[in-house]
């Protein structure tokens, strides 16, 4: 899952070989697309859903996306988050961690933040939110094979204990 | 433990506070691109270039291919190889799949196998692998949306904001991705006023390429005529259809470079789209038009309809064959069109009429298929919205058009 036009369906192309259509405009993806990949020997299935910035859908394509969030209790979520808009990402990645799911980060277009000089402390995020954070560059395929390789080490993290560590909510 | 707004808000603050740095920033060439492309004082002529350029590359790449090879392979070779040895001249089955036996080209012989073909990998293949091309490297460099913005102040006055400029380019294409695109609208209201409007007035790439080949000359007017009824169409659905249109902010993504395996990626998805979806509607629309013809049910409707085509709209009564093949291909459409006897303004009309009618069969039943994710009131409100609109389009647009011939004084 992720905000509109930060790469999902790149992302979900390069793990499921699958030809979804990819375009550089939010709205390609409106509705969800099934496929699958080997995971330490056995076929997953992931499932490659519309952009929404929140739980609380605002169009079509993003109830979607809601739906198929509640719709599959048992899964592990890859959210997926433009590196140049981390606060924004965030804000989903948040909401998802609240409904208590696991969930690992992918910090995609990591070169365009690289590009535009903004650092990101992945250790520090990884810390802070108690999940696997990893950098990625979907379009050339980079840091998808660390992503898949770290997805078994989502789990879903204590929300409290977020605040805690990053120092509350006033 | 659920948190609000405003507390997820300030937890995000902190969190970026630790794990994010900004560097100083340099201005790239990239913010320059992007500078001279949204100004709307640089960004518009940039735009009419750019389109013109697709219009252009659009022309050269399909004629290139149908007139300089399709063509002639068709016609002399493909057509009286199969007159020849087609068995059964002058059956019915004959008729049906080969056509006319004296034709010497394959927009005249009208049978499956020739016309049928022709039309299809002939003439409309060219034509939108040149569109897909095009437009999937203005999706995939990030040019599309700042057309978006720059179109925004236009589409606003219909009541439909941004990124509806998303669906209209896709239905240049094809009608039908380009409904199901509507879906990112964001009210009831929006899409279905898209929905119905781009299903009506924009006509897709096959039939575009049609156009191209039969009326080359006239194709930008029959393309400004659908575009400004598009906008005095949109104008009234807005006023009339209850519902909101909301007014979004728009997210420009950054320019990139098209990556070639992701074009070609897009471009295979598209045009096999095509051959699966088109070709077979192509042939049974060319099987369907010929046993209406060979069991006399088009002449009786041809009569029966004749005071209402030639006199409202000032064409032949015969246009009610490529008005029935137009229910499944448009592009077949025009090109029976252009075998029928008449006055090129009677030609421009018949092409544009066949545009407004009804729209093609695949995009008719994506239509009704938007409408039920609405719900079966959805489904009652798509279907009768959108007849009620094309009805009320095709006379008063449509005959519109006739009184323009008259007025100067070409009828």
């Amino acid at each position: 899952m992720g905000d509109p036009n930060v790469g999902k369906s790149v992302v979900f192309n390069r793990l499921t070989g699958a030809k979804v259509m990819e375009s550089n405009y939010p709205g390609t993806t409106v509705d969800y697309t099934r496929g699958y990949m080997r995971l330490d020997g056995k076929d997953v299935e992931i499932i490659d859903v519309p952009g929404t910035f929140s739980l609380e859908p605002k169009d079509k394509a993003e109830e979607v996306a809601v739906k198929m969030l509640r719709e599959n209790r048992d899964s592990i979520i890859i959210c997926v988050i433009d590196s140049t808009k981390l606060e924004r990402g965030l804000y989903l990645a948040l909401e998802i961690i609240e409904e208590g799911y696991p969930i690992i980060i992918a910090l995609n277009m990591w070169d365009i933040a690289k590009d535009k000089s903004i650092q990101i402390d992945v250790k520090k995020l990884e810390k802070v939110l108690g999940v696997p954070v990893v950098p990625t560059i979907a379009v050339s395929g980079e840091g998808i094979k660390e992503l898949v390789s770290r997805i078994k080490e989502a789990s879903p993290p204590d929300i409290k204990r977020v605040v805690e560590r990053a120092g509350g909510v006033k | 433990m659920k948190l609000a707004i405003d507390e997820r808000w300030n937890l995000i603050d902190k969190i970026a506070k630790q794990v994010v740095k900004y560097g100083t920033y340099r201005s790239t060439l990239k913010d320059a691109i992007e500078e001279i492309t949204v100004k709307p004082l640089t960004g518009i002529p940039i735009a009419i270039a750019v389109l013109y350029g697709f219009w252009a590359f659009f022309g050269a790449f399909a004629g290139f291919f149908t007139d300089g090879f399709f063509v002639k392979f068709f016609d002399n070779h493909w057509l009286p190889w199969l007159q020849g040895v087609f068995p059964g001249k002058g059956g019915w089955l004959y008729y049906i799949l080969v056509g006319d036996p004296t034709a010497s080209n394959c927009f005249e012989a009208f049978g499956a196998l020739t016309s049928g073909l022709f039309v299809a990998i002939g003439v409309v293949l060219p034509a939108i692998i040149a569109f897909y091309l095009f437009l999937t490297i203005l999706e995939d460099s990030g040019y599309l949306p700042r057309l978006a913005v720059l179109i925004d102040t236009v589409l606003h006055k219909i009541g439909l904001h941004g990124f509806a400029i998303v669906p209209m380019i896709l239905s240049l294409g094809c009608n039908v991705p380009a409904v199901a695109a509507t879906r990112a609208l964001e009210t009831k209201k929006q899409r279905f006023m898209m929905a119905v409007l781009l299903a009506i007035f924009i006509p897709c790439g096959a039939q575009l390429g049609i156009m191209l080949e039969i009326i080359p000359q006239y194709v930008g007017f029959v393309m400004i005529y659908l575009f400004a009824g598009f906008f005095i169409f949109g104008f009234i659905l807005n006023k009339l259809i209850p519902g909101k249109s909301p007014e979004i902010l728009l997210d420009v993504p950054p320019y990139q470079m098209p990556i070639g395996r992701n074009v070609r990626g897009k471009l295979w998805i598209r045009v096999k789209g095509f051959f699966t979806v088109a070709i077979p509607f192509v042939l049974l629309g060319v099987i369907i038009v010929n046993i209406m013809y060979l069991t006399g049910f088009l002449g009786w409707l041809a009569n029966v309809l004749e005071p209402v085509l030639c006199g409202w709209f000032g064409v032949p009564k015969e246009t009610v064959g490529p008005l029935i093949a137009a229910f499944l291909r448009k592009d077949l459409a025009v090109a029976q069109l252009s075998t029928i006897n008449m006055t090129i303004y009677q030609l421009v009309t018949s092409v544009i009429l066949v545009s407004l009618y009804f729209p093609c069969v695949a995009t008719f039943a994506m239509l009704i298929r938007e409408g039920k994710e609405e719900g079966w009131r959805g489904v009652l409100q798509y279907l009768f919205g959108s007849l009620a609109t094309l009805t009320a389009v095709v006379f008063l647009w449509g005959g519109l058009i006739h009184l323009v011939w008259i007025i100067l004084g070409v009828v």
